[in-house]
């Protein structure tokens, strides 16, 4: 009977470890830190860091986005939040915006992010309720940076100057 | 009573344990620059390796199948033993993972060094203990090779070993032998991890020889001085009619 539990018990354990084992080779955790933080996601328990995504939301509408953006790596490592996402790619539209030209590179990049934003929120439309912003939806946002790197005629008229950054 | 504890200890939670670890372990590199985990899934020829490995361990008695999977047995304990060879299966595929580079020309020589050895060996006569000295020369000697030469060849603070050969061996090869720069705590996390699996493997065979004990304590004592009497290359041919014997002899038991 005990050799019968030992066998249920060993079998049990050294099957959750393979899961495990199976997840860390899945996940590719680079750190001890992000062990931790990928086994939050799993578990749903993740939380961004507050503090740092307020000091971004700060920093973002003093116009310095960079520093938002580092801000936000903080507050959200594991790039698991959909509303951290949003605001990340919303920093490299703004960033980007020329009213000459926009920069190929920052909008690629806030592509990304907004691709990121969307598939964390794929239960429901992306909204973030923020009066500083002109673009609330994950979706508004990602047709404007497409549209930004997209090349058309529109390109060439005189007349874009006149347009105003969202 | 505790013998029985003490052997479903090791074969349903020690030997799975230490097996997974090696598996976890094999595959774990500490970047050189960064300090970053690197987790490399084993390539395909280690799973090719481990194949030929686990028909060696089949072959030098280590591992006995017709004896720990049997339908006489209950289903978990079945299940439970299926469980433990996989297992050994991943954990072998992951120890050639540690000691292989990662990639270039050497990856390919390590490879086919393996490859050779294993082959050759699954015609040689090998008994547990002799095959379990052989593996642990063949990774000793590999986690040398790579952990040690080809480490210190290509570390960032390399001496004039690495200024020499190094240079002799990149003119000789047009560039093929570039290999990855680790940090030195990949080479402490491989030699954890063979030691584990030779551990492993030791108590693998220690569970073999405890089944071979059980069943040479109903031999008769006259039978076995008769063995003695005999010279080596009779033994041989009596070891080997025994066991093509087995099987008859086992379902011939089994009817009676």
């Amino acid at each position: 009977m005990q050799s019968r539990i030992i066998q249920v018990t060993g079998l049990a354990l050294s099957l959750v470890y393979g899961a495990f084992i199976i997840w860390i080779y899945a996940t590719e955790p680079r750190t001890f830190k992000e062990v931790t933080t990928s086994a939050e996601i799993a578990a749903g328990t993740y939380q961004i860091n507050q503090e740092h995504f307020t000091s971004a939301i700060a920093l973002f509408r003093r116009e310095q986005f960079r520093a938002a953006r580092d801000e936000w790596q903080l507050a959200d490592p594991a790039q698991a939040d959909a509303r951290t996402q949003f605001y990340i790619a919303y920093s490299f539209y703004r960033e980007g915006w020329g009213r000459v030209y926009f920069d190929q590179n920052l909008f690629k990049q806030g592509l990304g992010a907004v691709n990121r934003a969307i598939a964390l929120a794929s239960a429901s439309p992306l909204t973030v309720d923020d009066p500083d912003l002109h673009m609330h939806s994950a979706a508004e946002l990602k047709a404007e940076l497409e549209q930004g790197i997209e090349l058309s005629w529109s390109d060439v008229n005189p007349f874009k100057v006149l347009r105003t950054r969202k | 009573m505790h013998d029985t504890r003490n052997r479903a200890l090791v074969d349903f939670v020690a030997l799975p344990f230490l097996f997974l670890t090696v598996a976890l372990l094999g595959g774990l590199r500490v970047d050189g620059e960064s300090r970053a985990f690197v987790f490399l899934a084993p390539p395909l020829v280690t799973l090719l390796l481990a194949v030929l490995l686990m028909l060696l361990l089949i072959r030098g008695d280590l591992l006995r199948f017709q004896r720990w999977i049997r339908s006489d047995l209950s289903p978990l304990t079945n299940v439970a033993h299926s469980w433990m060879f996989i297992t050994l299966f991943f954990a072998s595929a992951q120890a050639f993972n540690s000691v292989l580079p990662e990639r270039g020309l050497l990856h390919w020589l390590f490879s086919f060094f393996f490859l050779w050895t294993l082959w050759n060996n699954q015609f040689s006569s090998f008994d547990a203990r002799r095959l379990l000295r052989s593996l642990a020369i063949l990774f000793g000697t590999a986690f040398i090779l790579k952990h040690m030469l080809l480490a210190s060849l290509y570390s960032p603070e390399g001496g004039w070993l690495k200024r020499v050969a190094g240079t002799l061996l990149q003119g000789v090869t047009i560039g093929t032998l570039d290999a990855p720069s680790f940090a030195p705590a990949t080479g402490y996390i491989s030699f954890f991890t063979l030691t584990l699996y030779v551990v492993g493997l030791i108590l693998l065979a220690s569970a073999a020889n405890g089944q071979t004990k059980i069943i040479t304590h109903a031999i008769p004592a006259s039978v076995v001085e008769d063995y003695r009497q005999v010279s080596t290359a009779e033994r041989l041919t009596v070891r080997e009619a025994i066991l093509t014997e087995e099987p008859q002899s086992e379902s011939r038991r089994d009817n009676t």
